[in-house]
């Protein structure tokens, strides 16, 4: 399944913190009809009680969704943040992760995208992978490693 | 094969908990457990537990209400940092490995 975009691969994405940039990022979700106008207020609200930075083996990311009902098409938005921004760690709100990189999750039914959260699982436990998405210089070769690694 | 249920929780009750049950299913299976998991958001739990048989909740955002099932920290199952002791953590409280 194509679950990566071209024009939901983001490089530099400017943010002062994780509002900024779920924003920003959710914002080209919506413009490109992906989620409903409703998907970014739902994903600032949920991170507040229910965090989704993750401090990985290599760097920290965040992986900000929602549920199902703001979504219109499933896809993963991947931005690379001109610098980390603080998100909390999931299941640990008290303590900050420093995000690199947002993998921004619009999930409709995770029965149905089960492929889609596997790829995503298996980069997080990746170092390799995680290291070239951290290498890529630019939207065309950040897109090159998302589409190799999250496209099943 | 032995049966087991398992409540994951995440935040929405959607996407990390179906991260979670994904890899519960295939790390306890090695270890000869069916895992048949069931998601749910930290507020649904109750009901969801209601159902009956769970012999644990596998939570990836933070559960403080005791609802007398032994809980698992399952957030190193997507970072993948201490995801061999959440495995661990499951098998302790399943007793060891299923026959």
């Amino acid at each position: 399944m194509e679950a990566v975009h071209k024009e939901l691969v983001l490089y530099g994405v400017e943010a002062e913190d994780a509002n900024e940039a779920i924003d920003k990022v959710g914002n080209v979700l919506y413009t490109n009809g992906y989620v409903r106008e409703t998907y970014v207020p739902a994903v600032k609200e949920r991170e507040v009680d229910y965090p989704t930075g993750l401090q990985l083996n290599t760097y920290g990311v965040a992986m900000p969704h929602t549920a199902g009902v703001h979504v219109n098409t499933p896809a993963i938005c991947v931005a690379k943040l001109a610098k980390p921004v603080i998100f909390g760690h999931m299941g640990e709100p008290e303590r900050k992760v420093e995000a690199r990189i947002l993998f921004m999750m619009a999930i409709k039914d995770p029965n149905k995208q089960l492929e889609m959260l596997q790829s995503m699982m298996g980069v997080f436990t990746n170092d390799e992978a995680m290291l070239e998405f951290d290498a890529a210089k630019d939207e065309q070769e950040l897109y090159e490693v998302a589409a190799k690694y999250l496209n099943s | 094969m032995k049966p087991i249920k398992i409540l994951c929780v995440c935040g929405s009750g959607t996407v990390s908990s179906a991260m979670a049950a994904q890899k519960l299913t295939e790390k306890l299976g090695e270890h000869g457990y069916e895992v048949h998991a069931t998601e749910c958001s930290p507020t649904s739990a109750e009901t969801a537990l209601a159902a009956g048989g769970f012999s644990l909740m596998a939570c990836v955002s933070p559960v403080y209400q005791d609802f007398g099932i032994p809980k698992v920290n399952a957030v190193g199952l997507l970072t993948g940092f201490g995801e061999d002791k959440v495995i661990e953590d499951c098998l302790q409280i399943l007793g060891g490995d299923a026959e």
